[in-house]
């Protein structure tokens, strides 16, 4: 009898939960799976945007793009910037939020501010903020000059190697304080006794790093790996704000390419843009199953 | 507790309300919203006196539509009324149009846009329904200058009235050439060789370029090429490892860039705010409308010239570049207010055109409204010359170059080619790459 | 238990602070104030800038000039900065409200009343996650236009309503809610949506603020969707005017930067005030 009653009242509750996460899922599902298999559909399709007809073979646009080399190039910096922003940025913010979680630190509020400001800047503000420091007549270039490090002034954003570094040092700079404050948050979850007992264990501060800090950090770690990846693979205003894909798309990115073929420029190729967009969601979903995969080990 | 169940259910409904309600009330939602009014942005109503449009600088081409404004309800309608939405760029206008016409929803766009003049042939064969043709409207086509009309006329069907003329000067600082002994005769109806030696004298004396070109378009190539009678395309395709021309220009440029003659900025900002308002040129060729950014640096005033473009065997070159036109939306909701408001304003109305110019520096390209007295006035900034006359008498011999709307990234990819030719690379590998690349983009 | 705890940490850290700097932590604090100087520099330099005029700004100043009534001026002379805050408060805190509201009750649904299909539904959302903002915009263009949304501020907010991450927030927070407590609530014959109300929103109020921070700031800084589907002068937003004063051919690099600083000073003031639940909120998140 007793079983019964609290087995209905478990379906109620259960039911309840479901009411209760409907409105959410429901607009995820018709704001971003919806247009997802629509791009999908789409993306085998030809033809100008308002006329669209299927391709044939239907697979003509993912085809295509292996021919692409600008697609190619794109893919490859969009790489680039993953591969040396990501480490960096999560290394850096972990430090910071290592630094900022002693408890003998004073001004740690003031600290946490400093470094966080950078992500509340809008980002128009922020790529008009690098690219003057950057210009030719700029003020870095000015400062180069005088401390005689630099000759002549120096064309930062018109020479491909300079160009990639000012967007992955504007990524780095934007985004180390948002990560910074989710590790500093897991920090704060780890019992500061354990550092205290590696301190009398005569462990050194790198040693309590690794064996320490790391691997308790980890769940932290792979969330923000994921975010990041996701972002880095989607980044679009750096590459349109900062350089516009120049000097010759050297900096150009896989979204921005994407936004080149289906919006700008005067072309609405729609059928390949989406194509190519449906690469990138694949290629993030593997990459964040990865990391999840690494990173997940306690469950 | 089927009592809390059924609350709880009730609640959830009016959470999931939020959802639905939404779709419900979204149409008239306006009422709760800044965005309030009609649904449509088009302003316009059967019988109204009001129109929108959109436009994108509060320098130049905003101006130049208030000016028309201000005429038409001086002398036409008195209750007319134009509300200009303004855009950061050309490039908001045609996605607009863009995503209307993939949309088949014109309901977005306002009574009149103003975008460049390379998109209109493809807008209207992907969206025909997308503009309203100016037929009927009482225009004096023959008034327009012809190279600037071809671009609006699909065939044999005026979609579009011309506003600003974008007829390429090449302006020089008589200071500074006069330092090198040359004047402004000189480099009138120069070789592009002649040009580039003047130039890197000019650097050696000067320390300043003769003139540059933003690297992240295709502006200069694009000039040369016109000023030559030849296109980038042929036929439909991409015209580039076969273009005689082509490679000689681009030859050209490759060589004033390593003299130091052309500074190839990296971007717009760079091109504008380093190289023109930074002072570091002696020169600048590019559509008229770069005028008012020259003239922010009043200390140069009086120093400045303009003449026709050089070419590569010698001779007064003439081309257009960046201009745009108006056209009619499919949303317009009073097409006769529009069309007479258009035909009597831009269609050749000297108070619109000088009021125009004065405002906001947009040219005319309606022959017999540089007969005015605001276009033979002296400039000063250019030495009193009336250079506004001079520029609309230019816009008669540009010469009509097939146009294609890939024309932005024949650019993008051309000017990459000189770029990495300059950094080493062989001339005509890219070009090769440029036009597979193309000929890629454009399904050939 | 765990609040005791805190309280214990925090007299402790408290007693710290009465000690002086501590030697082996100067190297600590150069390399603090190294990296604040770079994080904050940009952010001072615009500032400066704001009061300067467009050459001097073109040319590099740092030092603070007088030009700053001026270039005010410019700007509400030249663009309509009240309407454009106006829109920017607007659409961001109706969507800040409705996003904590969607979300929140997500969260509490996958997490408190979870079981194998609700958590398998959870990865699959996560995957929108991953949906690139580039691939959607035209088949969602579309979407508004065919349900007649478009130039309202549902067009504007419908699509960043529900986010995964904001769902993911709540979600796991909600393993801190005390489920003894939500029991003991029932049998004193609290409802389900009592529950919610009466006891999840008091208890989560600093995830709810580190939510609303960053749901504000995405919404306010929100530029390339609303530019396609608001299109009516009236609608215009901060972002947008700030777009349109860069624009053209020749900038006003003074008047930009006050426009830049008066789109800036909203998401920061935010920040300042909600800073402390910030951090909470998001100590929970990763728990």
């Amino acid at each position: 009898m007793k079983n019964e009653k609290s087995g209905s009242l478990m379906a109620k509750q259960r039911r309840a939960g479901w009411y209760y996460l409907m409105p959410g899922t429901v607009l995820i599902t018709i704001m971003s799976f919806i247009p997802i298999i629509n791009g999908f559909l789409t993306s085998l399709k030809t033809g100008s945007s308002a006329s669209m007809k299927w391709a044939s073979p239907l697979t003509y646009n993912y085809t295509r793009m292996f021919k692409d080399a600008l697609f190619l190039r794109s893919m490859g910096n969009t790489f680039l910037y993953l591969v040396v922003e990501v480490p960096i940025m999560l290394i850096l913010a972990i430090l910071l939020a290592q630094l900022l979680n002693n408890h003998d630190l004073k001004f740690k509020g003031f600290f946490r501010t400093c470094v966080f400001l950078p992500c509340a800047t809008s980002l128009v503000s922020y790529s008009l903020i690098f690219k003057s420091l950057f210009a030719t007549d700029g003020l870095v270039n000015t400062v180069l000059c005088k401390l005689g490090i630099l000759q002549t002034h120096y064309n930062f954003l018109g020479n491909p190697t300079s160009a990639k570094i000012i967007i992955i040092l504007a990524l780095i700079w934007r985004w180390t304080g948002y990560n910074m404050v989710f590790f500093l948050a897991g920090l704060q979850n780890i019992d500061y006794s354990v550092y205290e007992a590696a301190k009398i264990d005569g462990a050194n501060g790198w040693q309590t790093f690794w064996k320490i800090t790391v691997p308790l950090l980890m769940p932290t770690i792979v969330m923000t790996a994921i975010m990041s990846i996701n972002g880095t693979l989607q980044l679009f205003d750096e590459s349109v704000n900062l350089t516009n894909g120049g000097p010759a798309n050297a900096t150009i990115t896989m979204s921005h390419y994407i936004y080149n073929n289906s919006m700008g420029q005067g072309v609405a190729n729609f059928g390949y843009a989406s194509a190519l967009s449906f690469v990138i969601f694949v290629m993030v979903a593997i990459l964040s199953f990865i990391s999840m995969k690494a990173g997940d080990k306690r469950d | 507790m089927k009592k809390i169940s059924r609350r709880a259910f009730l609640s959830v409904m009016a959470a999931a309300g939020a959802a639905a309600a939404l779709t419900a009330c979204g149409g008239s939602s306006g009422s709760s919203t800044a965005a309030s009014g009609s649904a449509s942005v088009g302003g316009s109503q059967p019988g109204g006196h009001k129109l929108t449009a959109y436009a994108w600088d509060k320098n130049f081409n905003i101006p130049a539509l208030n000016a028309a404004a201000a005429d038409y309800k001086e002398n036409v309608d008195p209750e007319f009324e134009l509300e200009v939405i303004e855009q950061s760029g050309a490039g908001d206008v045609e996605n607009a149009i863009t995503l209307a016409g993939s949309a088949h929803d014109y309901s977005n766009l306002p009574d009149i846009v103003q975008f460049q003049d390379h998109y209109i042939q493809r807008y209207v064969s992907d969206y025909p329904d997308a503009f309203v043709p100016m037929e009927g409207a009482d225009v004096d086509w023959d008034g327009f200058g012809k190279e600037k009309l071809s671009y609006s006329i699909v065939d044999g069907v005026h979609y579009g009235v011309p506003v600003d003329n974008s007829t390429v000067i090449f302006a020089y600082r008589t200071d500074l050439l006069e330092q090198v002994g040359k004047t402004i005769d000189d480099m009138t109806g120069a070789t592009w060789a002649d040009v580039t030696k003047v130039g890197e004298d000019v650097y050696a004396k000067t320390g300043k370029y003769l003139f540059s070109c933003s690297g992240d378009n295709g502006d200069l190539i694009y000039i040369m090429m016109q000023s030559e009678g030849v296109a980038e395309f042929k036929d439909g395709e991409p015209y580039i490892t076969e273009n005689e021309t082509m490679h000689r220009v681009c030859e050209t440029i490759v060589d004033m860039a390593k003299k130091n003659v052309c500074y190839l900025a990296n971007s717009w900002s760079d091109y504008i705010d380093q190289s023109i308002q930074g002072d570091m040129v002696a020169g600048v060729v590019q559509g008229n409308w770069i005028i008012p950014t020259m003239e922010a640096v009043t200390g140069n005033s009086g120093k400045w010239e303009i003449t026709t473009i050089p070419k590569l065997d010698g001779g007064e070159g003439y081309a257009s570049n960046g201009g745009s036109s108006l056209y009619i939306t499919a949303n317009c909701g009073n097409v006769d207010l529009a069309k007479s408001f258009l035909a009597y304003t831009f269609g050749g109305s000297t108070q619109t055109y000088d009021n125009a110019l004065r405002d906001g520096g947009v040219v005319t390209t309606v022959l017999k409204c540089a007969d005015s007295d605001v276009y033979n006035e002296g400039i000063e900034f250019f030495n009193n010359e009336p250079i506004y006359k001079q520029i609309v008498e230019m816009s008669e011999n540009v010469p009509i170059i097939e146009q294609s709307d890939y024309h932005v990234r024949a650019g993008v990819y051309l000017t990459t080619a000189v770029i990495n030719t300059i950094n080493g690379s062989n001339l005509d590998d890219e070009l090769a790459n440029a036009e597979q690349q193309l000929r890629f983009e454009m399904g050939l | 238990m765990t609040n005791t705890a805190e309280t214990h940490a925090l007299v402790q850290r408290e007693k710290g602070k009465k000690h002086m700097i501590q030697r082996r932590l100067i190297p600590a604090y150069i390399f603090l104030i190294i990296i604040s100087f770079i994080s904050v520099f940009p952010l001072s330099w615009m500032i400066s800038a704001a009061t300067n005029t467009s050459l001097d700004v073109a040319r590099g100043k740092i030092m603070f000039g007088t030009y700053a009534m001026q270039n005010f001026k410019n700007l509400i002379a030249s663009q309509n900065l009240a309407g454009a805050m106006g829109n920017s408060f607007l659409y961001a805190i109706v969507q800040t409200v409705i996003s904590m509201f969607v979300c929140s009750l997500a969260g509490f649904g996958f997490e408190l009343y979870h079981d194998k299909n609700k958590d398998r539904l959870f990865s699959i959302l996560l995957l929108a996650m991953m949906v690139p903002q580039v691939a959607t915009m035209v088949p969602l263009f579309k979407m508004m236009s065919r349900a007649g949304l478009l130039n309202s501020v549902w067009a504007f907010i419908l699509p960043s309503i529900s986010t995964p991450f904001l769902i993911m927030m709540f979600r796991q927070n909600s393993r801190n809610f005390p489920n003894d407590l939500m029991q003991a609530a029932r049998i004193d014959g609290l409802s389900e949506t009592g529950i919610f109300f009466r006891m999840y929103v008091p208890i989560m109020k600093s995830t709810y603020a580190a939510a609303a921070v960053i749901t504000f700031m995405n919404a306010w800084n929100a530029y390339m969707w609303p530019k396609v589907v608001m299109t009516d002068n009236r609608a215009q937003t901060m972002p947008m005017l700030i777009a349109n004063i860069a624009s053209g051919y020749s900038i006003d690099y003074g008047m930009l930067m006050m426009g830049v600083l008066f789109c800036s000073i909203p998401t920061m003031i935010v920040f300042f005030v909600l800073q402390k639940q910030f951090a909470e909120g998001i100590t929970g998140a990763v728990k």
